[in-house]
């Protein structure tokens, strides 16, 4: 084996960066081997097939394949000799090129979409649908992708109220989505109980800072769930890693009912972020002044009932 | 006592079901006490959300409302109120304690709120208002 062979087999062997960026890159609609073949050229350079084949110990005709997929992705090209040999776009070039791939694909979904719900509804139904309604429904959702979609839907369809109970660190997984513009845009009543401090920062900075309070009780910490017009919840079971994420949505009224109580009574418990203590004694959008013109009017009530049994009591003793 | 008067009068002298919607509770007891006192009949909202349930539910001869409260304040209530066309039908005496300016006060009239009281105030004031307010 030459010193050149050693090195380029080392680069997917060894723990590097080659590793990372061969796991990132799986993201962008490539298999494992793909991105290897893929990465191989861009940091060695031209090379036969046969040459990556034993380089990567990949057989030589799924390397053959590889190399036909990625060119039609086109992220490699072939220069013409004998052997043909082939090279990589750079990998600037290459993401466009995959991410443009991925838009193509969405909106072609998309443009079919219609026709594929009009082929559906051509299909009679069979089945009972007051007993599925009736039913309460639970759905296991696992990995970021199959959660998010689903908050989304939740988020996109809300009328009346979106409560968001979690840590920081559980919606930093939703960074780069579109969660908290949803959020944001939402003209649902929106209610965050989250725990970030104001002066870092976080997920929700985008967010109206009365929508979002700071959850006091530590203990609580281990809660996420997010609930839509009391009447749907997502909750979060393990959140560890990203791929790893559980989490259970349900429409049943029990869950949702218990989850909605707690979320009120931990909202009422709670302070907005940049409340100072003395407000949050006050009451977070009520001044020093409004809540002694309060205790005025409270004295001037008082007065004139205290004024008013007296002269009840002054009569009766009269009698 | 021309005939005016006495039905003017008797006006006064009639029981009203008022409404008050207010978060500050030492208020709302002394204030139901006060009233009860005078012979009115009052029901009583610590929130907003509340409170538009009442004023969904049943007919009051006039509604106090805080505008200061938390979560679902006074505004919220106006402005759902508002956008059902409903805030006309119903007289509204703004109850609050907030700064505000004339100008604001005035735009809350002018979108359909029947009055506004600034606290604190005298309460035989404020019982003649809600007369005033219910008879108008």
């Amino acid at each position: 084996m030459t010193l050149t062979e050693t090195v380029e087999e080392g680069m997917f062997q060894t723990e590097n960066p080659i590793h990372e960026l061969n796991r990132m890159l799986v993201r962008y609609d490539l298999t494992p081997n793909q991105s290897k073949v893929y990465l191989f050229l861009s940091k060695i350079g031209i090379k036969t097939a046969s040459e990556i084949s034993k380089a990567l110990k990949i057989p030589r005709t799924e390397t053959y394949h590889l190399l036909s997929t990625l060119q039609q992705k086109g992220i490699i090209f072939s220069v013409f000799g004998k052997p043909t040999k082939f090279n990589a776009v750079g990998l600037d070039e290459s993401l466009e090129i995959l991410l443009n791939n991925e838009r193509n694909r969405i909106s072609e979904l998309e443009a079919g979409k219609e026709s594929l719900i009009k082929l559906w509804n051509i299909i009679p139904k069979y089945g009972e649908d007051d007993e599925e309604s009736q039913d309460n429904k639970f759905q296991s959702l696992q990995g970021r992708n199959s959660i998010l979609v689903k908050l989304e839907q939740m988020i996109k369809e809300s009328k009346e109220n979106i409560l968001v109970l979690g840590t920081d660190a559980d919606f930093k997984r939703f960074y780069f989505t579109e969660f908290t513009e949803l959020l944001d845009k939402t003209k649902s009543e929106l209610k965050i109980l989250t725990d970030h401090k104001a002066d870092m920062p976080n997920i929700f900075e985008n967010i109206e800072a009365k929508k979002v309070k700071k959850i006091e009780d530590k203990s609580r910490e281990d809660f996420c769930f997010i609930i839509k017009d009391d009447s749907e919840v997502i909750f979060f079971i393990s959140n560890n890693k990203v791929k790893d994420m559980l989490a259970v949505w349900t429409d049943s009224k029990a869950f949702v009912t218990t989850l909605r109580s707690l979320f009120s009574l931990m909202w009422k418990k709670s302070h907005h972020l940049n409340e100072t203590d003395a407000e949050s004694l006050l009451g977070s959008e009520i001044t020093y002044e409004h809540r002694l013109r309060e205790i005025e009017q409270e004295k001037m009530i008082l007065s004139y009932l205290q004024d008013n049994f007296k002269i009840l009591e002054k009569g009766e003793k009269k009698k | 006592m021309s005939k005016t008067d006495k039905t003017k009068q008797k006006e006064e002298m009639k029981s009203l079901e008022i409404l008050i919607i207010d978060d500050n509770e030492q208020i709302t007891k002394m204030l139901t006490t006060f009233l009860e006192l005078k012979d009115h009949k009052c029901t009583v909202a610590n929130d907003g959300k509340e409170g538009l349930s009442l004023i969904k539910k049943s007919r009051h001869d006039v509604i106090l409302l805080d505008l200061a409260m938390p979560e679902f304040d006074g505004y919220s209530v106006i402005k759902d109120l508002e956008e059902n066309n409903a805030l006309k039908n119903h007289k509204i005496i703004v109850f609050t304690a907030s700064t505000i300016t004339q100008e604001e006060l005035d735009e809350l009239v002018k979108r359909g709120v029947t009055s506004y009281i600034l606290k604190p105030i005298d309460i035989d004031v404020l019982l003649s208002k809600l007369v005033e307010t219910a008879n108008q």
